[in-house]
């Protein structure tokens, strides 16, 4: 194909309304360094795994200044000034024996090991409010679902991947459910309105 | 006010939606033909971010007990005011008491209903648009249905106009995605070479489409943020467009994206309709986003 550029770079449109930025374990740094410059051509920007959105004001428009501070971000460090949380949990998941089993845990070994769990938020996704919690042991890293839950409860724990998370709104889920949490996750009239944020820590305590 | 008599299929209060949120985990959303709401409110004299009533196929019954001025874009509907039918596209005044029947669309899937001084719902995050998957936004979060009373604000200015008819377009334009390089050559021809078909299952948080499977041999992919428009391609091969409500990371590599000047034409189109794909360079888009603005500028006929 003569007509598509194959290159990749450090950084790639996903439409034209959006650049994607590659940041490693950089990324949370480099978002925080963003957020701070409020650069005029920028709508908004969202971590990932890995790799950074910048929304842009106009279509196909690289905002002025940007590169100078992706340059300038190459030689920063990172570092975390999130907020930490305390989560009450009953662990009543629907998959809760089945996890403990495939990781070789009891029940109670299993609850033990995720409330001595310092967990950190790299980013949102999925749904309104839903952090992807990351610091899960080899052995809590779970296949997801092969057939999607159609219905997960407000409020559930639950595993998948490498991660963990909590969901704030029933739906439709394909992580395996440890248990549930009454916090609210998400509420629109808050500001802002997702209780966990990028950077933060979360820790688990057992009710 | 607005009461709704007979509910639509789908009618949601939209504006231009919520940009912003997305490290919230909350999409953008709003009209998913933006120029259709536009062109909508600069006919009853509305600022362009008023919300108005985004209908589905088939449009609601509702009568307006104080009269006002409305206007209906987007998709050709079978319209009619007191038992009278009437034109969309231009601006409608409705005597006191008066009924309107939105009925089936002739053309296209998405209407736009705008009344002078916009549907006056509070904003949620700085928007009124519904936010159908959590219930935020819009009308109490969720579809009209039947005995709805939807306030509406007070108008501002008074002209009438008329949409001009716009011509055929082609193919969708893309920009290659972030995942694009791993693809084969046969993939990316196939995209561009082979029609799509809009599947049934398809909905404002995506849109399936069938037609020849792509395959990816990228490797493992880390979740990544997303756009609407952004061209996702599952293990089985049949792209998925995100749209408006789509979620804001996915894990799925992204082959292209759909240019934001294009991105509307995907709100009119029907489940088995039939859609070209190709690919253009950024200039192409930076022009087509200009261009796009200055159409949008020309597309009403006022009249004195």
């Amino acid at each position: 194909m003569k007509d598509v550029s194959r290159e990749t770079g450090q950084a790639r449109w996903m439409t034209d309304r959006g650049l994607m930025i590659s940041g490693g374990d950089q990324t949370l740094g480099l978002y925080r360094k963003l957020v701070e410059a409020d650069l005029p051509g920028i709508v908004e920007l969202l971590p990932a795994d890995g790799s950074l959105l910048v929304v842009l004001r106009s279509a196909g428009e690289i905002p002025g200044g940007l590169q100078e501070i992706l340059n300038a971000h190459l030689e920063a460090e990172n570092v975390n000034i999130g907020q930490q949380h305390q989560i009450s949990v009953r662990f009543d998941g629907e998959d809760l024996n089945e996890v403990a089993e495939q990781a070789a845990l009891s029940k109670e070994g299993l609850i033990e090991l995720v409330c001595s769990l310092d967990l950190h938020i790299e980013f949102l996704g999925f749904q309104p409010g839903f952090a992807y919690l990351e610091g899960l042991p080899r052995e809590l890293h779970m296949p997801r679902l092969a057939v999607p839950r159609k219905h997960v409860p407000k409020g559930s724990l639950a595993l998948g991947g490498g991660y963990c998370g909590i969901y704030p709104a029933a739906g439709p889920g394909g992580w395996h459910l440890i248990g549930t949490t009454d916090t609210e996750m998400f509420n629109p009239e808050s500001r802002p309105p997702a209780l966990l944020q990028p950077g933060d820590t979360v820790r688990f305590v057992a009710t | 006010m607005m009461e709704v008599m007979v509910a639509g299929m789908l009618d949601l209060v939209m504006d231009l939606g919520r940009p912003g949120y997305r490290s919230q985990g909350v999409p953008e959303g709003g009209a998913a033909d933006r120029p259709a709401l536009i062109g909508a409110n600069r006919l009853v004299g509305n600022a362009d971010s008023a919300a108005g009533i985004e209908v589905l196929f088939r449009g609601p019954k509702l009568r307006f007990p104080e009269g006002g001025r409305i206007a209906i874009t987007g998709a050709d509907m079978e319209t009619s005011l007191d038992g009278v039918s009437i034109p969309c596209g231009q601006t409608v005044t409705v005597a006191p008491g008066g009924t309107l029947d939105v009925g089936l669309a002739k053309r296209g899937l998405r209407a736009y209903l705008a009344v002078a001084g916009g549907i006056d719902v509070p904003e949620v995050l700085g928007s009124r648009s519904t936010f159908l998957p959590v219930g935020f936004g819009g009308w109490q979060g969720r579809a009209l249905g039947a005995g709805d009373v939807l306030p509406v604000g007070a108008p501002m200015m008074a002209g009438a106009g008329k949409i001009r008819e716009k011509s055929q377009q082609e193919a969708l334009r893309l920009l290659p995605g972030p995942q694009l390089a791993g693809f084969s050559d046969l993939s990316l021809q196939a995209l561009t070479g082979s029609p799509y078909v809009v599947s049934n299952d398809s909905n404002r948080l995506g849109m399936r489409l069938s037609g020849q499977a792509l395959g990816y041999e990228g490797g493992e992919l880390r979740s990544q943020a997303v756009l609407p428009g952004a061209i996702q391609v599952p293990p089985g091969g049949e792209p998925i467009v995100l749209g408006w409500d789509g979620p804001v990371t996915g894990g799925y590599p992204v082959i292209a994206g759909i240019i934001s000047a294009d991105l509307h034409r995907f709100a009119q189109m029907r489940p088995g309709e039939l859609l070209t794909f190709r690919f253009v360079g950024l200039e192409e888009a930076r022009e087509a986003a200009q261009e796009f603005g200055r159409l949008l500028d020309e597309a009403i006929v006022w009249q004195d």
